[in-house]
């Protein structure tokens, strides 16, 4: 057997405020990147939009910057007087930070809003994808597969339509529907990635395996989403909400599991 | 959707707002610094020596912005030499424990003891309190109605100053009877000198070592463990004889896991091979040994195949080590280990270690046992005391003489046993049954009495009959919270204690002085001890004013002083090793009747004991019982360091020990928690199950010191199962007085649970000073 | 420059958790986290049996992966080979504890992410790290790798053989393993029984 005078560090170093953020920076990268889109082909409809992102971004930040434990040393501006382009939270303290500053200037019309709209779309892709990339840069978590590059984007896509659709109606309906069934056959790769890998891999999906109730269940929830996006759209956005939203938290939350604290 | 943007943000403000100050809350102090680290400061170094176990390391202590910070060991000292074990280092802990004993308590009148209800005192009250009811037991029943028991640097004050002054020979430690009488006792009889605190083997020079139950590695003496260490990186050979596994087996080359209680059958084997292959050092044995004929006669039919039946170790294997042994004699040892009372036959256990190490030639011989010598110290002058200190002790007197002074009685337990030191356990039957007299009263500092002494039942009816119990300790221990009253004694850390002279190859002196002032009105011993001596009218045996002046004047009849030994440490003199070394000043360190090394004791046959060790069976577990053996982990040290978070966060609980396939068939998993029951019903735990390879199946094995039951050492309290509440039998060693504490039998009942405690880790941060 | 290592001989450690309790002490560990622990592993069947005393801290990898994690460049690489932290730059976001293979980061309550130094604070002033210099085994070397005469080169040439902890992770640790009790090299989670 083993046993131990003292710990690893395995504890979860991410909490509950962890996953909140990540459902944050997704609705602030989603919207933002919708309000680019959108801003590109007509000003004012992007316009209209751009508040609510704008919105979503001053709550991820802040956000950060409350569960952080080293909220009252204000280190966070060494975020953006340093060169950091390896390290994914660098891109997204950049990302969050342009975006903001574009629809601020959106909102307040001042300055050539296309050209806002334009920086914007650049902006906020990375902030749509650099979590993906802040997770699965980690080869030290094999839960956090290279497939959360493709994941994470997808599924912040998701979270965002689910709410626009109340607003935007049709065309986002579309959209939740395409990206559902997006999401949905991302999910169901999750598994395969993962059976494809290393020693390390297999653990994972043992893992996923014994453990991944809640993974399954948004999974099935955005399954519904896809079937019912037609036919009941608000019941297909409340799904495709709380199928994203639990995958990518059980992912998070799960992920964090020290693989080498009871393996090697 | 209704929600309007405003009422958003402002909820969402709200809520992240909540999780930004549920920070700690001491963030808030000088939140947009990173702390400093105490090495950044000036730092203070004080020498002293360490008070974590009994090994008594010299030690440096860092002190920074007037608290301690760092303990490290002294380069120079010969048995840290700069290196600390885990007890050494977490000190700190013990220092700024927010459980410590803060003011002197006296228990509420008409309150049971171990009830608990307590009042706070002063010193002066607490002390006139003490003394007019010793006076008033002197008066009724005489001196010897107090009994003194105490373990520790501050026992020279109570168990040794205190009592020969007051006129009570019922001075005992637990380190005797507990520990090394067996081998103390073993060793004067057989050598004509004892064995010691630092036990002298000479780990630089030997090639071959055979551990008896010694688990070196588990049981952490520092110079020991460096010892031991370094003589097997250089390639001494090793053989453990243990039942289990023990981190020394994992360093051996051969480990026999011995059938509990059987070690004698195989030394006698060992020795029976030695004389028959003709493989003893012959010129050793013919020039300082006696009774090697009868010693002969007496091993003719131990042989290994006799051997092989009893102690379930294959006659060739037991063959091959005493030829292994032989060919490396004299750099051949088997080292006597510390505690030693086992099964109650130990002395003649130890006698047959001696016998086999002396036919290797190795006593008082590189690579053996080295001739330790003591520090030339001189004794502070005061009236001679009416008593010679008879209490004993891992640091060599083996007691009084037999000569029991005009007007005092000898000690409550003289005729149950041989030797002449005091058993402390022994000390308990008179105070319930007044036999051979009563002893009304006792004085205990800092000897853990439920923890310590077996049969706590009894020890607990005792305490009960008392009409006087004085506890003098840093932590509130159950036994403590029996105490009528509760004297606060300062950490090692804060104050001076008396000097340390250690027998050694180099003989050394170490010096305690405080690092800093006591916390609360905790005071050290030496203060308490010279108080309590004023009130009782001893003043003219304490005629130093200070512990300062007693330190100097000490130190100044050496050529030293308190001044310079402060700056050092530790003072190293010169040794005297090895028998060249003394013959050649025409000295004979062999100090028995013959004046030589005594295979056969004559001393002994005159008495009645077997002049010559024998086997003797233990007691056999009852079926589907386990013998419950115990022993160390290297992070704590016996039941003293079980509230201190630094080890505990370590380790902070005990597991039994269970061989895997014996907790299979009982249906156990691994990790759960289950209860200990011994073959007299007391019950211990919930303790944890530890399914393991590493110990043979007829055992269960516990690390030593856990079970704590007093709510008032909060990290302590609950954790683990306490082996010395399951050991409510012992058999008395009619030669030592030790109390051989295996005999005690016990199964698993399953079912326990897991208890419902903090973590350690919350308990520290809760409580930190 | 340096580059400086830790050798830890297995075969010498008894695991006695003094490098352990030293650290807490010298680098004021808080209560529930550790620099530094050991890890005991029993491998066999009785009466054939190793045991494995392992201590485990921060590997000061030659290439970290926590390095280029960190958003603001607290987690750095000193030139002498040593992987430490600017406090005052930390941001507390965790990326470095999510990228250690070797669960050697963690979050000090304090406001920052801590781990093992190798004592630098005392490296720098030509002392040993405290657990190297604690250890009563011995089995703890420190020192330069590019100085043929250091502790850590004499130990590495004197070694029967020589382990790192998850060498597929391509992090080239600075904390090297030698003389390990089973022939099989570092004692595996899979030879272990439950």
């Amino acid at each position: 057997m083993t046993t131990f005078y003292g710990i690893p560090g395995a504890a979860p170093f991410w909490h509950w405020t962890t996953l909140v953020h990540f459902l944050l920076v997704a609705l602030a990268g989603g919207f933002s990147f919708y309000t680019a889109v959108l801003g590109t082909k007509d000003v004012e409809s992007g316009r209209r939009l751009a508040g609510w992102a704008l919105l979503f971004i001053i709550l991820d930040l802040f956000m950060l910057w409350a569960e952080s434990p080293a909220r009252f040393r204000f280190t966070h501006f060494w975020l953006f007087l340093s060169f950091r382009p390896a390290a994914a939270i660098w891109w997204g303290a950049w990302g969050l930070a342009v975006s903001a500053l574009a629809l601020l200037l959106v909102v307040l019309r001042l300055g050539p809003a296309r050209t806002w709209f334009g920086i914007l779309l650049v902006s906020s892709t990375i902030v749509l994808l650099y979590p993906g990339y802040a997770l699965a840069a980690n080869a030290a978590r094999p839960l956090w597969d290279h497939l959360l590059l493709a994941f994470f984007p997808v599924t912040a896509l998701l979270l965002s339509l689910a709410l626009l659709v109340a607003w935007r109606g049709e065309e986002a309906l579309r959209w939740l529907q395409a990206v559902s069934w997006i999401s949905l056959l991302l999910a169901l790769l999750y598994p395969v990635a993962l059976a494809s890998g290393g020693a390390d891999q297999m653990r994972a999906l043992a893992l996923l395996l014994r453990r991944g109730l809640w993974f399954g269940a948004g999974t099935l929830l955005i399954l519904l989403a896809a079937l019912l996006a037609r036919k009941q759209p608000a019941l297909a956005a409340a799904c495709a909400f709380a199928g994203a939203l639990l995958v990518r938290s059980w992912i998070v939350e799960e992920g964090q599991h020290s693989f080498f604290a009871h393996g090697f | 959707m209704k929600l309007t943007r405003r009422k958003f943000v402002t909820l969402s403000a709200a809520s992240v707002g909540a999780i930004a100050l549920s920070g700690r809350a001491d963030a808030l102090k000088a939140p947009w610094t990173v702390p400093r680290k105490w090495y950044e400061d000036e730092v203070k170094t004080v020498y002293s020596y360490c008070e974590n176990c009994f090994w008594k390391c010299g030690i440096t202590v860092k002190v920074a912005g007037g608290k301690v910070r760092k303990i490290d060991g002294q380069k120079d000292n010969p048995k840290s030499r700069g290196r600390l074990c885990p007890r050494g280092q977490a000190g700190v802990a013990q220092l700024y424990d927010p459980d410590r004993l803060k003011r002197p308590l006296i228990r509420v009148e008409g309150s049971q003891r171990g009830e608990g209800k307590y009042r706070e005192a002063s010193w002066e009250e607490a002390l006139d309190y003490i003394a007019e009811r010793m006076l008033k037991i002197k008066d009724e029943y005489g001196p010897e109605a107090i009994a003194f028991f105490g373990h520790g640097s501050g026992d020279t004050w109570f168990v040794e100053y205190l009592p020969a002054a007051w006129g009570s020979p019922n001075a005992a430690k637990p380190a005797v009877s507990v520990c090394t009488a067996p081998r103390e006792t073993a060793s004067q009889w057989t050598f004509g000198r004892g064995v010691g605190g630092h036990e002298p083997i000479d780990w630089e020079n030997t090639d071959y070592i055979v551990l008896i139950g010694h688990h070196i590695g588990e049981d952490t003496h520092n110079t020991q463990l460096q010892d031991f260490s370094a003589a097997l990186k250089r390639g001494a050979r090793l053989v453990v004889v243990d039942p289990r596994f023990s981190t020394a087996a994992s360093k051996a080359d051969r480990w026999l896991p011995i059938k509990p209680g059987t070690d004698t059958a195989l030394l006698l084997a060992w020795i029976n091979v030695l004389i028959s292959e003709g493989l003893y050092q012959r010129e050793y044995v013919e020039k300082y040994t006696t009774g090697f004929d009868e010693l002969a006669r007496h091993v003719a039919g131990k042989t290994p195949e006799w051997a092989a039946e009893i102690t379930e170790i294959p006659a060739d294997t037991i063959r091959a080590v005493a030829r292994e042994m032989a060919a490396h004699a004299p750099r051949a040892v088997l080292p006597p280990s510390r505690h030693t009372v086992w099964y109650g036959n130990d002395t003649q256990r130890m006698r047959a270690l001696y016998i086999l190490n002396a036919l290797l030639g190795n006593y008082g011989v590189p690579g053996g046992f080295y001739l330790a010598k003591s520090p030339y110290l001189e004794k502070y002058p005061h009236p001679p005391f009416p008593l010679e200190p008879a209490a004993g002790g891992c640091s060599g007197s083996s007691g009084g003489g037999e000569e029991v002074p005009e007007g005092y009685k000898p000690r409550a337990d003289k005729g149950k046993f041989f030797a002449k030191t005091t058993a402390i356990q022994e000390l308990i039957e008179p105070m319930i049954s007044g036999e051979p007299y009563p002893i009304r009263g006792l004085l205990c500092y800092g000897t853990n009495l439920f923890h310590s002494i077996p049969n706590v039942p009894r020890t607990k009816e005792a305490l009960k009959k008392l009409d006087l119990y004085v506890a003098i300790d840093v932590l509130p221990m159950e036994h403590v919270m029996w105490a009528d009253v509760i004297l606060p004694e300062c950490t090692y850390l804060e104050r001076y204690d008396d000097l340390v002279a250690i027998a050694h190859k180099t003989p050394f002196i170490e010096l305690r002085q405080p690092a800093v002032e006591p916390l609360w009105d905790s005071k050290p011993g030496w203060w308490i001890m010279r108080e309590l001596a004023v009130r009782l009218g001893l003043e003219k045996f304490v005629p130093w004013k200070n512990i300062e002046e007693y330190l100097d004047t000490r130190l100044q009849a050496i050529g030293s002083s308190l001044e310079e030994m402060k700056k050092k440490g530790t003072i190293v003199q010169r040794g005297r090793p090895y028998l060249k070394d003394w013959e050649r000043w025409h000295m004979n360190p062999f100090k028995t009747p013959s004046g030589k090394i005594e295979l056969y004791s004559e001393t002994f046959a005159e008495h009645g004991y077997d002049p010559l060790p024998d086997y003797t069976p233990p007691m056999e577990p009852p079926a589907g019982f386990y013998r419950l053996l115990y022993g160390r982990t290297p992070v704590h040290s016996f039941a003293k360091t079980q509230n201190n978070w630094v080890l505990m966060e370590l380790k902070p609980e005990n597991e039994v020990w269970i061989n895997r396939a014996e907790g299979e068939k009982l249906g156990l998993s691994q990790g759960e928690y289950v209860w200990l029951e011994n073959d007299q019903g007391i019950r211990e735990g919930p303790v944890k199950v530890r399914l393991t390879e590493r110990i043979r199946r007829d055992c269960v094995y516990l690390v030593h010191g856990f079970g704590h039951k007093s709510r008032g050492t909060r990290i302590a309290y609950g954790r683990g199962a306490s082996d010395n509440y399951l050991q409510t039998r012992y058999v008395l060693d009619k030669i030592s007085g030790g109390a051989g504490l295996r005999n005690n039998f016990v199964k698993i009942v399953p079912g326990a649970g897991r208890p419902k405690l903090k973590r350690v880790a919350q308990l520290a941060r809760e409580r930190r000073l | 420059m340096a580059r400086y290592a830790m050798v830890i001989d297995l075969e010498a450690c008894v695991g006695c958790g003094a490098c352990a309790a030293a650290c807490v002490l010298e680098n004021e560990v808080p209560p529930g986290h550790n620099r530094l622990w050991i890890r005991q592993r029993e491998l066999g069947e009785f009466p054939d049996l190793t045991v494995e005393y392992r201590p485990e801290q921060c590997l000061h990898c030659e290439n970290p992966p926590c390095v280029p994690a960190c958003p603001t460049g607290a987690s750095y690489q000193s030139d002498d080979g040593l992987v430490l932290i600017k406090y005052e730059r930390c941001i507390a976001c965790g990326a470095c504890i999510a990228a250690c293979p070797y669960d050697a980061r963690f979050m000090n309550p304090a406001g920052y992410v801590d781990k093992c130094t190798f004592c630098e604070h005392r490296v720098k002033n030509g002392q040993d790290p405290a657990c190297v210099e604690t250890c009563p085994t011995g089995c703890r070397v420190f020192g330069d790798l590019d100085d043929p005469e250091s502790p850590v080169r004499v130990l590495l040439e004197e070694a029967e053989r020589i382990d790192v902890l998850r060498p597929e992770m391509g992090t080239s640790p600075k904390l090297l393993y030698v003389n390990t009790p089973s022939k099989r090299g570092l004692a595996a989670a899979e030879e272990v029984e439950l």
